[in-house]
């Protein structure tokens, strides 16, 4: 028995430490004056919120076409029901980078969509929308599975009854099931900004510049070497670690309620 | 008032098929029904959450089997009560009227009326995680009731209270039916709630009805051996009737006259129900249809009932059951093993063909 304790504490011990350490040390060894001076920095400044900003777009774009997707997939069985959830979940499992090609290819000047949407004035190559682009199609799963699963939650019953009380259908919904599964769609929603935040990959190929945070970082390191990167990428993990933390606040809320 | 024409529909695997079912104005209806019978599904199709394949619904002389469920006018209880929990007590009663655009002041008019009428005064400003089963129910219903439905439609409403607050809201259901005169659809699995509660009682098995009446007519003529069974007999002799009664592996029953059978039925079942056994008899001999001694072979005391089997020399046995009052006061009370005298009322007998 006590064998068994501490073999599994040391266990898990051991990845909690792959994760902390690394992130301790970067923000233990930075030199505090660079450090101020970098969040006086200009670019950088610039790149964050850009960057908050972009991933912001991103998510709210996503919450207007995937929460009616989440409620789809949550309530009602149609034909054709797993592939959607399995294109749902591919975005987490393809490279990033292979993700910014693909979206290239389609939004780009060289097919008809990218065309199509130049015709309109809107551009996706070097863009701010090239950029939230990129990051919905990498983490719009963290929304829409968090919405499915916060309306999966919410007993068909209490929208059958408000459904015998006077409420349409649409009634029903934004009254009943939508406020009911509001905290973890909420969640899902932060969990995707986040992950909006610090996408690289995708973000690169559709967009060098303007440069997001995580672009400036590559820059800086490749440029000017560590040092000069470490300062960017401390301040982008603090307000990681900020965002991570008012999630978690609102997953206990919600325990507690 | 109700009326449901040969309603047929299908759900997945389930299916219900050609229900057809009155409910007068004013009525107090069960459904009966072992679970997966389909209750549920048929309480919803009336309420309009699922399309119907065919038939017909009607509602006041008026045809709704393709209006949506918000234009019904039909109140839903369910077993779990579906409170919603983002809101208080008050708001759960509103929830409807607003809908409706009352004005502020009718609405709370209507609400300080119908919690007085069901005793919830109090926890108007609660949240539906902080009331008891029985609160939770009554609040149900004042959301229900308070829209002034057509019919109330209420799917298993006591299964998940406790013994104390189920008897409470049992007597509680039939107050509400008697004072606000509204018709009420209820269904259950359990025969105690149906008969202490029905003007009229529907036996729903497989997704049809099998028989619906009076609980005293389908007591006195089961349409058949299962409906026999739903209501709870447990006795069934096969009987073979001649002109000088109907003979059983018991012996000849005297049932005179016998009900009209068709032409040249050989072979019937007759339903006994527990209640008709008795032990001991000593009552005029023209009251018992058959008398002769069995053989105790089990018997069961629970807190109220004593569940005893008799068994015959011909090898047939049959259940009885009797209160603890009567087992003490018996001069020797039973015991397995023991051969007693036992007489069979005519009361009760009923004829499957």
């Amino acid at each position: 028995m006590k064998n068994f304790r501490l073999i599994i504490g040391a266990l898990g011990t051991i990845l909690i430490l792959l994760v902390a350490v690394p992130l301790v040390r970067m923000i233990v060894a930075a030199d505090p004056a660079l450090l101020r001076a970098t969040i006086s920095d200009k670019e950088v400044l610039t790149c964050v919120s850009l960057t908050m900003r972009a991933a912001l777009w991103a998510t709210l774009g996503c919450a207007i076409f995937g929460i009616p997707l989440a409620y789809a997939l949550a309530r009602w069985r149609f034909p054709g029901r797993s592939i959607v959830q399995g294109l749902i979940d591919l975005p987490v499992m393809i490279p990033h980078t292979a993700a910014g090609i693909a979206l290239l290819m389609v939004y780009g000047k060289a097919f008809f969509l990218g065309k199509a949407f130049s015709m309109l004035g809107i551009s996706f190559v070097g863009t701010e929308a090239g950029i939230s682009l990129a990051m919905a199609f990498v983490s719009f799963p963290f929304l829409v599975n968090a919405a499915r699963d916060g309306f999966i939650s919410v007993d068909t019953r209490l929208e059958k009854v408000a459904r015998t009380l006077g409420a349409s259908p649409w009634q029903a919904f934004f009254k009943i099931s939508l406020p009911l599964a509001w905290r973890p769609i909420l969640s899902g929603g932060i969990m995707m900004w986040a992950r909006g935040i610090s996408e690289f990959g995708a973000v690169i190929i559709l967009a060098y510049h303007p440069m997001t945070a995580p672009v400036l970082i590559w820059e800086r390191f490749e440029a000017y070497g560590l040092k000069y990167a470490r300062p960017v990428a401390v301040l982008l993990v603090l307000l990681c670690l900020a965002i991570f933390a008012l999630l978690r606040g609102l997953a206990a809320k919600r325990r507690s309620d | 008032m109700l009326r449901l024409k040969d309603v047929t529909m299908s759900l997945g695997s389930f299916r219900l098929t050609n229900v057809s079912l009155h409910v007068e104005q004013g009525a107090y209806l069960v459904l009966l029904g072992p679970s997966g019978a389909g209750k549920t599904v048929l309480l919803e199709t009336i309420a309009g959450l699922h399309r119907v394949d065919s038939g017909n619904i009607f509602l006041d002389g008026k045809e709704i089997t393709s209006l949506p469920p918000e234009k019904r006018r039909l109140g839903v209880v369910y077993q779990d009560y579906a409170l919603f929990p983002h809101m208080t007590v008050y708001e759960n009663i509103a929830f409807g009227l607003r809908l409706r655009k009352q004005p502020k002041e009718l609405i709370r008019q209507s609400i300080t009326k119908i919690a007085e009428f069901l005793e919830i005064t109090p926890l108007l400003d609660r949240r539906p995680q902080r009331l008891s089963g029985g609160e939770k129910q009554r609040v149900a219903l004042a959301r229900a009731l308070v829209l002034r439905p057509y019919v109330l439609l209420l799917d298993e409403p006591l299964s998940a209270l406790d013994q104390y607050s189920r008897n409470r809201l049992r007597r509680e259901l039939k107050r509400i039916h008697r004072e606000i005169g509204v018709t009420i659809f209820h269904i259950t699995h359990d025969l105690n709630e149906a008969f202490f509660l029905a003007d009229k009682i529907a036996l729903m098995k497989h997704g049809t009805i099998l028989q619906e009446g009076k609980p005293a007519e389908i007591h006195e003529k089961p349409r058949n051996q299962t409906v026999a069974e739903l209501i709870g007999i447990k006795n069934f002799l096969e009987a073979a009737p001649r002109s000088s009664g109907l003979h059983t592996k018991l012996g000849r029953f005297e049932l005179s006259p016998l009900p009209c059978l068709p032409e040249g039925t050989s072979k019937v079942v007759l339903t006994i129900p527990a209640w008709s056994i008795e032990l001991l008899p000593k009552r005029q001999n023209q009251i018992y249809a058959w008398r002769g001694k069995m053989k105790v072979t089990d018997l069961n005391i629970g807190d109220e009932q004593v569940e005893i089997e008799l068994t015959h020399t011909s090898g047939q046995s049959v259940k009885t059951v009797l209160s603890r009052r009567e087992l003490a006061k018996m001069f020797n009370p039973v015991a397995i093993g023991d051969a007693v005298q036992v007489g069979i009322w005519k009361q009760g007998l009923s004829i499957i063909i």
